[in-house]
């Protein structure tokens, strides 16, 4: 039985990606995560591409409150509402889903749906995934707002950590790269650069 | 065509004109107040017994350990609790087709010490049954009176003090805590003749008064103090005691014999209110001497609950704070509510981080209001009811030219 970690609960959905807010603040998934959600009928992968903690009402900003404190806790000692008026959440491109025993690295047929939970893949899961680079085209063609070559290395950086041989892994998937990137050389050598071992 | 601010322009110059122009006015009867309240050849004991002797269409303060003694906040306890509540409600709206309100009840509940913990919840209750839409006397018929506009605020009042008398019993009685209410302890809605004897009855004696009457008996077995706050307060109860303390005559009896006196000696503290009394001679985070209102409400059915009050310097403002008579006479309690008001003003940029947390909590705005009404007429239409509004309802949402 694989390892199952809830991370956060959808609270935005569209076919290519879903916004979830975490339960406990500052508790969200690593950028670059794969995370899953949906029934047994139909399971979507996601990857983490971005994380935001803000205020839970848009028209309330968070103010300086440190001046007089030691440390960061104080602030929160002294203030424990703090953990309740903010929220953490964050954002997953979808990168594939799963039908049965089938996995599909292309879009989805259908959303995600609102509050469904996402849970953190297990390292098993992750290897299962790793099996084919078809998502490194995804996030490259995404629009994105962090730079796609940051989260294609961020990715394969934690995919690669359930492979015991991690080279191996990384190996292939800069082959993978070379040929999907062999018109724009420049984006090529910063994934590369970005995941050397 | 909404309101045409140049056409405004112009009279709010001359308004602020006229109160540049009254400041110097101000400034000398606010030093001659100063004078009477500092004046320590003034025999306290016989000022005492003229107020309570004196006949006034304006409220006097009771006086308790004088008129001019400050004192320093105490010491905050290691551990200690805050509870707050506040309301907010959707009244009954005559040009809709159904007859309901709501009223929402926000909490708050912050711990501090080695445990921090905060809950933050809201109870929204709508109201729609016969016997929820009015007040009626026992037995008889024919002289309810509906729940609606301000006796609704009332109402909502009630359910916030019985809010926070329920949130007080679940505490746990270890460490200190202090209950807060926004505005004031003194239900002044249901002063004067403007509701029948049984109104009072239901809303303070066995509404208010009861949840207070609760939150008494917990100090049985711990320390829970009562406060309510008001912030940037409009009294003039301890002004008013110095206009007493000025009167030249024995007896004050301003229906008779005010018209008649020549001397007037009371109007050179007229127009100078507590707060900028206080403002003069309160340091920060000090309180003032205690006061008990005179107010015929709280002497006619408040009892043991007899409504105390203080005033307290918070960074610039000073807020005025009124606890129960059982809380007054506990030093413990006094304290405890004087340090930790103090600590929640600080905390909270200048007012109690528990009650703006409450209000929060509570508030309905206008955009609710609508989705509200919204839902309200879909589910009707759902179940194939009617639901006609009026016609000035309507002629308000659907502007034409």
């Amino acid at each position: 039985m694989a390892e199952i970690e809830r991370v956060g609960e959808i609270i935005e959905a569209s076919t290519t990606g879903f916004t979830a807010q975490c339960y406990e603040l500052y508790q969200m998934p690593p950028l670059g995560s794969l995370v899953k959600t949906g029934d047994s009928a139909a399971e979507l992968y996601g990857i983490v591409y971005n994380a935001t903690t803000t205020s839970l009402e848009p028209g309330r900003r968070p103010i300086a409150r440190g001046k007089d404190e030691d440390s960061e806790e104080a602030i929160y000692r002294s203030s424990p509402q703090l953990a309740k008026l903010l929220r953490s959440e964050f954002g997953a491109l979808v990168v594939g889903y799963k039908e049965g025993d089938r996995l599909y690295q292309h879009l989805p047929p259908q959303p995600a749906r609102i509050h469904g939970f996402v849970y953190q893949c297990s390292p098993d899961e992750l290897k299962d995934f790793g099996k084919s680079f078809d998502f490194l085209n995804i996030i490259l063609n995404a629009h994105l707002p962090v730079p796609g070559e940051e989260l294609v290395a961020a990715s394969l950086r934690r995919m690669s950590q359930a492979h015991e041989d991690r080279r191996a892994f990384l190996v292939a998937a800069g082959k993978e790269l070379a040929i999907l990137l062999s018109g724009n050389l420049n984006q090529l050598n910063a994934i590369l650069g970005r995941i050397k071992l | 065509m909404s309101l045409d601010l140049t056409k405004v322009a112009a009279q709010v110059g001359s308004m602020v004109a006229r109160l540049k122009a009254g400041g110097e006015d101000r400034q000398e009867r606010l030093q001659n107040a100063l004078n009477v309240l500092q004046d320590k050849s003034l025999d306290l004991e016989r000022l005492s017994k003229k107020i309570e002797a004196s006949k006034t269409t304006w409220l006097v303060a009771g006086l308790v350990d004088g008129l001019a003694p400050h004192y320093k906040a105490p010491p905050l306890p290691p551990e200690f609790s805050v509870l707050a509540t506040d309301g907010s409600n959707i009244d009954v709206d005559r040009h809709k087709s159904t007859r309901c309100y709501l009223i929402n009840i926000g909490s708050v509940v912050l711990s501090y010490g080695a445990h921090p913990e905060a809950l933050l919840d809201s109870f929204p209750s709508l109201y729609f049954g016969d016997e929820d839409l009015v007040i009626a006397p026992d037995g008889a018929k024919g002289r309810e009176q509906p729940i609606e506009g301000a006796l609704l605020g009332i109402k909502r009042g009630v359910d916030e003090c019985r809010e926070l008398a329920r949130l007080a019993a679940e505490l746990p009685k270890e460490s200190p805590a202090l209950a807060l209410l926004d505005g004031s302890l003194i239900l002044w809605g249901l002063s004067g003749k403007v509701y029948p004897d049984f109104v009072t009855e239901a809303l303070l004696n066995k509404g208010f008064l009861r949840c207070l009457e609760e939150m008494r008996k917990l100090n049985a077995d711990r320390h829970l103090a009562l406060a309510s706050y008001i912030s940037f307060p409009r009294s003039t109860d301890v002004v008013n005691a110095l206009r007493v303390a000025l009167c030249p005559h024995e007896i004050i009896d301003t229906d008779r014999l005010c018209k008649e006196c020549e001397s007037r000696d009371c109007d050179k503290v007229d127009g100078v209110r507590d707060r900028d009394v206080f403002s003069s001679i309160l340091a920060p985070g000090e309180r003032s001497a205690l006061f008990t209102s005179q107010s015929s409400i709280v002497e006619k059915h408040y009892g043991g609950h007899w409504v105390y009050f203080f005033y307290i310097r918070v960074d610039d403002e000073i807020a005025r704070v009124e606890i129960p008579q059982w809380a007054a006479r506990d030093e413990n309690l006094l304290n405890l509510t004087h340090a930790l008001v103090l600590d929640q003003c600080r905390r909270g940029q200048g007012y109690p981080v528990a009650l703006s947390e409450a209000h929060e909590q509570a508030v309905v705005t206008g955009v609710d209001r609508e989705s509200f009404w919204q839902m309200v007429e879909s589910l009707m239409v759902d179940e194939k009811m009617p639901s006609p509004t009026s016609a000035k309802s309507f002629s308000k949402r659907t502007r034409w030219v």
